[in-house]
């Protein structure tokens, strides 16, 4: 807590004359949210937020990358990106043996992880600006998950853009998800293959700057 | 003495418990209250009599006879085995609607007895007897009163009338309870004849209107004898129902978690780790905001 509490408290001093947004990028776990940290991190920063991996749950605390500058049509738009843990209803570790992990790691890796959701939930009740809700879109994004924290986000008069994800991959449907939230802004991309990055910047300028 | 059975005059003390279960004297269940300092009348109000036909052991057997009769006159074109029918009773549902209380499938087989049962109300648990007796098969069959497992619903109610015997025991042994009378009748052999085709024809009774006199007679005592024993499983049911609603991490095993996310969402204070012994540690608001007062 002391931690946490001193962390916030030097970023708020840090960033207190510019006022960075904070964009929280959520989605269900595996959907790619911290490729995509990392990918806006890089392009603009250099460094990265943290590490990916094909296990979810792999982001079990929310991770900030501050002050990423953003330059597009000669301004530029400053945001902190939060990058969350995956939010989900059930956490099982059971999931994680199927990654060759030891039981427990696996439990462990489970408690971690239902912290990470709790953390997740209070940061969108009180701690982002704004929010990029990443949807793998080779998956159904009819889900409780997806319903209720896009509902949440729009009780909150958040700006939020749709990111559809991992269209790469040959079974990816966009218009999937754009079919299933009609209401909001839907952007098609890979941040593992960078595809469609112009587009994205373009929009979060637009939408958060 | 503030307690009067309305039915026999019987006087019992405040807080006696032996009229919890009615009056042991001739098991009525109504009681006047006089307060303290009021004369208690030596003979029971005539305001309130339960019964027209007097009281005590001749009232209970007389009434069981009438019932007996009504059955028996109702159910004449009703044949032993269409009466066994239950499902075709819903015209006597006037009937049954005023004996629920005793809840259960008890309704279709024996609703008309439920009536009666209920209506003395002192243990509606011991509804259970008479489906036991109502039927005619087991009595053509020379079967004894005890029920067999040949009809699911006979049995189901005879299953509680095994269990019954305690409390219907020591109605009867008090004395000539009503219901000890009504319910314990056919088991004890004290009125075979009977209530065999009474009860026999119970269903067919229930769809013919015979209820009539049970349901008049049926105030509404034996609602509230069973009462508690509908309550328990809704409240069981609404505390699950609510610890569901505000749990907001459900530990199933260790590493196995449901969570809820409006509950996460909703709570001020926030939890940022989970203890292996199922307990949580949280950031509670107040220090939070105490220690960064700049913080927009």
């Amino acid at each position: 807590m002391g931690l946490l509490t001193s962390i916030r408290s030097s970023i708020s001093k840090l960033f207190a004359a510019s006022e960075p947004r904070r964009i929280g990028i959520y989605g269900p776990p595996n959907a790619g949210k911290t490729t995509l940290a990392n990918r806006i991190a890089r392009d603009w920063t250099g460094d990265a937020v943290g590490p990916e991996s094909h296990v979810p749950h792999e982001t079990r605390r929310a991770r900030r990358k501050e002050n990423v500058e953003i330059k597009r049509n000669g301004s530029s738009v400053n945001i902190d990106i939060v990058d969350t843990p995956g939010v989900t209803t059930k956490v099982d570790y059971t999931e994680f043996l199927e990654h060759d992990m030891a039981e427990d790691d696996a439990i462990r890796r489970s408690r971690e992880a239902t912290e990470g959701v709790a953390e997740a939930m209070h940061w969108l009740r009180e701690d982002v600006d704004g929010v990029i809700y990443v949807l793998d879109a080779t998956t159904d994004p009819f889900t409780q998950v997806n319903t209720m924290l896009i509902g949440i986000i729009e009780s909150q008069d958040l700006p939020v853009l749709i990111f559809a994800n991992k269209i790469d991959l040959e079974d990816a449907s966009v218009q999937r998800i754009r079919n299933a939230f009609p209401q909001h802004e839907t952007v098609p991309l890979s941040a593992l293959e960078g595809d469609n990055m112009d587009e994205v910047y373009d929009k979060i300028a637009e939408y958060f700057g | 003495m503030p307690h009067q059975c309305t039915n026999c005059g019987r006087v019992f003390d405040d807080g006696s418990k032996e009229m919890l279960s009615g009056c042991p004297g001739c098991g009525g269940n109504t009681f006047q209250f006089h307060p303290e300092g009021t004369d208690v009348p030596s003979e029971p109000p005539d305001a309130e009599p339960p019964d027209p036909e007097g009281s005590g052991t001749a009232n209970t057997v007389g009434r069981a006879a009438t019932r007996v009769r009504d059955f028996v006159s109702t159910d004449d074109p009703v044949t032993p085995d269409s009466a066994s029918g239950p499902p075709e009773s819903p015209p006597g549902t006037p009937g049954r609607s005023d004996a629920p209380s005793t809840g259960d499938d008890a309704g279709t087989a024996s609703a008309s007895t439920t009536g009666p049962a209920t209506d003395t109300g002192s243990n509606a648990g011991d509804t259970g007897p008479d489906p036991n007796t109502p039927w005619p098969s087991e009595r053509d069959d020379g079967g004894e009163d005890l029920p067999t497992d040949e009809d699911g619903i006979i049995d189901a109610d005879a299953r509680e009338a095994a269990r019954a015997p305690d409390t219907a025991g020591m109605e009867t042994g008090g004395g000539s309870d009503a219901t000890g009378t009504d319910n314990g009748g056919p088991l004890d052999g004290s009125a075979p004849d009977g209530p065999a085709p009474a009860a026999g024809s119970s269903s067919g009774s229930d769809a013919s209107g015979a209820p009539n006199a049970p349901a008049s007679e049926a105030p509404g005592e034996g609602r509230v004898a069973s009462t508690p024993d509908e309550d328990q499983p809704d409240i069981s049911e609404l505390r699950e129902q609510l610890n569901d609603q505000f749990e907001s991490i459900k530990i199933l095993e260790p590493g196995q978690y449901e969570l809820n996310l409006m509950e996460l969402y909703d709570r001020e204070e926030y939890i940022i780790a989970l203890q292996e012994n199922g307990r949580y540690v949280i950031q509670v608001p107040e220090q939070w905001l105490g220690d960064q007062p700049g913080d927009a």
